[in-house]
């Protein structure tokens, strides 16, 4: 073909490839453009050249701005739009190779010669138009799965190769510098190759995102799936009438609320709460975690409350039947029933039980609750020492609950029942906080009616609640909490309270759990003595309930075996039943030696028998205080010390013994330690006793606090002292005068049976106490 | 004209193939004398037009020229297709000793084909 130079004015556009043979749409906007095809127009053939701007971004592009080979076009169709750009739609029609621009203004005019690309037909060719179709099908299905089969079909269709090349690769959406490179190929056979490597990295690229796609849609497929279901369960539950769970849960919630008289400020909370929950799915864990909060308000007892039963007579009989002896504290029990039946919004008291285990604080609390008809709940405070269990964990916190208080009060069902806070003086406390202090809050009924659970963040009124503590020892007790609480004593039991005790409950109880009657097993008073005196040795009745338990037992288990004549358990049948006795009595020692004497101490777990024994040291010197004393107990001896060395002449001791020899002080048991001041008394006695080599009577147990002047100050725990000297045998009791009117907490023949002596002074415990002092004793005037 | 339809571009630019030329709608009528073919070419004359038979085949060709245009005019709008055009017709006869003739007819074109010869042949 020979060379043809033409003129054209030229159209640059941007950012797309015109190919010989297509059509494209443009829109043309800048006024040499405009220019350039009102010009192509004027003209009879209508043609123009279209080349591609190098850079995009520039807007008026000189003869370096453009590619060199463009394509001269046909204007097919033109029409103007109202803002003044033109649409245009052209036809490629030869390739052509810029020459040089003729004019700039007002448009582009270039000189071109046609470059049309040589036929040409030989194997390879076909051989390339072949491989095409096939990669530009894969493509195809790749691209677009839903495209008619027809396309394909059509570019098969298309015989001439360079066309194909062009349409294949103008609907690619290539690059546009690799658009011109297929523009500019200088054969056929060029054009087909770059075609191909093309096509080739554009597959690559379509399998890679399907292979992606399909990854995605493998995960995002079980999701969807799975919500479509519930969408449709819900659509047939909705068909049926049944509503979805979460629905169910809401409006079950809402009618409890209903029902339930929350206070304002919880219903608000609770309804606030309950719209939260209806937005969430099932399967979100903030749902189950509102679903908790609000089952727990619900289920609070905001306005339940039991009635009080008042009859003070069922209420005397409930306590009597559960309980023996104990007046003071069913008095009491009484007192507050009698205040509540004039005036039923009084505040309950807070009572707290003293004594040592087994002397039935717990059951007391029990039957407490049964005489007023209210619920009982107990919760141990021993060992506790995170202040959050009582008072819950602020619901931010995975797992949060709420306190043991506002617990316990969801279990009661009802606002006003007797809580049993036991072991009271068990708490611990570390860096978590000091349980104490939360309790500091619940106790007080200035404050308790706004008490505030962490969990909840609502206040909760604690008011109509009868509290009772319970604790072995009120020396650890923190004094706040004290202050708040009404103390009761509960001391050890006698003999024969737990005589009774065993007759009215243990052995019943005992017999029923082994599956006995009052028939088949007899414990004779005698042998249930000796197992309370000889099998145990407690202020309580648990052991001798075990005691029996073992006997009722063995019983049952001849019963089982066939034996079944009736069994009467006598003393002589309790070292086979019960093994060798455990205890004996302390006293053993019939005789004293001169400088030992008897001492009553009060322990946790009721009063015992201790002997204080003193030796003179002829070669030492100053005073051995041994027996693990506390400081108190030291310093008691210390003054007993200095009351003999300041009245030897009085006593007749010889002034060279106390001046020549040391003194050592021994308080057995060794490894059991010891404190407080009312041993002070029976130290002087044995010092006296040691000096004046005058041994005490052994038939007199004493106690009582000395003061330098050899007064008698009086002492704590009488009762269980008392009790404590009887168990060991011993009968005669000095007291200091002030505690004589502790002794009506004594049982009526325990009082009858003991002798007591009641002293001011330290004279007067020593007469008592050492008969052989007695002559030598000068006594003061004023006794 | 289908060349208006955007959409439909792939298409048309696979069927127009490798020839850039328009194609003239046609019409062919059966005649004593032989055959007519009337083809819509308005606006263009006589000397653009070329006709050539081989075998059965009738190619009609030419080019549509815009000579409307006068100094000062432009185009508001432009949808009549002008340059290249061709038309290749199958005829249902031998063409190779058919007299053709070309005459305008109110903007239509006009091919007579004369067929006694093939008559004869017959």
């Amino acid at each position: 073909m020979s060379e043809q130079i033409e003129s054209l004015p030229v159209l640059p556009i941007k950012n797309s490839v015109l190919f010989p043979g297509l059509l494209m749409p443009l829109t043309a906007g800048r006024p040499s453009s405009i220019a350039a095809i009102d010009a192509a127009l004027a003209s009879e053939d209508k043609e123009l050249l279209i080349i591609t701007q190098r850079d995009s971004s520039v807007e008026s592009p000189a003869a370096s701005d453009l590619y060199t080979i463009g394509t001269k076009a046909v204007v097919k169709r033109m029409m103007r739009r109202q803002d003044g750009a033109v649409n245009l739609i052209v036809q490629g029609v030869e390739r052509v190779v810029l020459i040089k621009i003729e004019q700039t203004e007002p448009y582009l005019m270039a000189r071109v010669r046609l470059a049309p690309i040589p036929e040409e037909a030989n194997t390879e060719i076909e051989a390339m138009r072949r491989a095409i179709l096939e990669l530009s099908a894969r493509a195809i299905q790749l691209a677009q799965p839903n495209a008619p089969i027809e396309v394909t079909q059509m570019l098969a269709e298309n015989e001439e190769p360079l066309q194909l090349t062009y349409l294949i690769g103008s609907v690619l959406g290539l690059p546009v510098e690799k658009e011109q490179g297929l523009l500019e190929a200088p054969s056929r056979l060029d054009a087909l190759r770059l075609l191909h490597s093309y096509l080739l990295h554009e597959l690559q690229v379509l399998e890679l995102r399907n292979q992606i796609n399909v990854q995605a849609q493998g995960e995002m497929e079980r999701q969807q799936r799975e919500y479509l279901l519930r969408q449709q369960l819900r659509a047939i539950q909705e068909e049926l009438g049944e509503t979805s769970p979460e629905q169910a849960d809401a409006e079950l919630f809402r009618k409890q609320m209903d029902e339930a008289q929350l206070p304002e400020e919880a219903r608000k909370e609770a309804e606030r709460e309950l719209s939260r929950m209806e937005k969430l799915p099932q399967a979100s864990p903030d749902y189950h975690v509102i679903r908790t909060y609000l089952e727990i308000i619900l289920e609070l007892p905001w306005a339940k409350s039991t009635e009080d039963n008042l009859d003070l007579a069922h209420a005397r009989q409930v306590l009597d039947e559960d309980h023996f002896d104990l007046k003071e504290v069913k008095e009491r029990i009484l007192e507050h029933l009698g205040v509540l039946k004039l005036n039923p919004t009084a505040n309950a008291p807070i009572l707290c039980f003293v004594g040592p285990p087994g002397v039935g604080k717990t059951s007391l609390g029990q039957s407490i609750a049964r005489s007023l008809g209210r619920k009982f709940e107990r919760l141990s405070l021993g060992g506790m020492h995170d202040e959050a269990e009582l008072r819950g964990h602020r619901r931010t916190y995975i797992g949060a609950m709420p306190g043991r208080i506002i617990q316990a009060m969801r279990r009661a069902e009802s606002n006003n029942p007797v809580l049993m806070l036991d072991e009271v003086d068990k708490l611990g406390r570390d860096f978590r906080g000091d349980p104490a202090a939360a309790l500091l809050e619940i106790l007080d009924p200035a404050q308790n009616h706004t008490f505030r659970d962490n969990y909840l963040d609502l206040s909760f009124n604690l008011s109509k609640v009868f509290f009772i503590t319970t604790a072995n020892t009120i020396d650890t007790v923190p004094a706040p909490l004290l202050d708040r609480m009404e103390m009761l004593r509960l001391s050890g039991y006698s003999a024969e309270e737990k005589m009774e005790i065993a007759h009215r409950y243990l052995i019943p109880r005992q017999l029923k759990e082994s599956g006995l009657t009052d028939q088949q097993f007899i414990l004779t008073d005698e042998a249930l003595i000796h197992v309370i005196s000889r099998y145990t040795r407690e202020a309580g009745v648990r052991q001798l309930e075990r005691a029996i338990g073992s006997l009722t037992r063995r019983v049952a288990l001849r019963f089982a075996e066939g034996d079944t004549t009736p069994m009467i358990v006598r003393v002589e049948d309790l070292h086979e039943m019960l093994g060798p006795e455990r205890f004996s009595f302390e006293l053993t020692r019939k005789q004293l030696p001169p400088g030992v004497a008897t001492g009553l101490a009060w322990t946790e777990t009721g009063g015992d028998v201790l002997y204080i024994e003193a030796t003179l040291l002829p070669a030492g010197r100053g005073l051995t205080l041994t027996g693990h004393l506390g400081e108190v107990m030291q310093e008691s001896a210390k003054a007993a010390q200095s009351f003999i060395w300041a009245h030897t002449e009085q006593m007749g001791i010889d002034p060279n013994v106390v001046r020549r020899s040391g003194l050592h002080i021994h308080v057995p048991a060794g490894a059991i330690p010891k404190d407080g001041p009312s041993a002070g008394i029976t130290m002087a006695t044995a010092l006296a006793s040691v000096y004046t080599d005058t041994p005490v009577r052994s038939d007199t147990a004493m106690t009582g606090e000395i003061t330098l002047t050899g007064l008698v100050l009086p002492i704590g725990g009488v009762k269980e002292k008392v009790l404590a000297a009887r168990r060991a045998g011993i009968n005669r009791v000095i007291l200091p005068k002030e505690n004589q009117k502790d002794l009506r907490e004594l049982p009526d023949n325990v009082r009858a049976e003991m002798e007591f002596v009641f002293a001011d002074r330290v004279e007067e415990v020593l007469t008592a106490a050492v008969p052989g002092l007695v002559s030598r004793l000068r006594m003061p005037q004023a006794a | 004209m289908p060349e208006t339809k955007p959409v439909s571009l792939f298409f048309i630019s696979a069927e127009a193939g490798a020839a850039m030329a328009w194609r003239p709608a046609a019409d062919i009528y059966r005649t004593p004398e032989g055959w007519v073919v009337k083809l819509e070419l308005a606006g263009v004359r006589q000397e653009d037009v070329n006709v050539v038979t081989s075998g059965s085949e009738l190619f009609i060709s030419g080019v549509r020229r815009d000579r409307f245009v006068e100094e000062g005019w432009s185009h508001h709008s432009m949808e009549i297709t002008y340059s290249h055009f061709e038309r290749v017709i199958e005829m249902p006869c031998d063409l190779d000793r058919a007299t053709i003739s070309i005459e305008s007819y109110d903007g239509l074109l006009l091919v007579r084909v004369g067929a006694s010869h093939e008559e004869e042949k017959r």
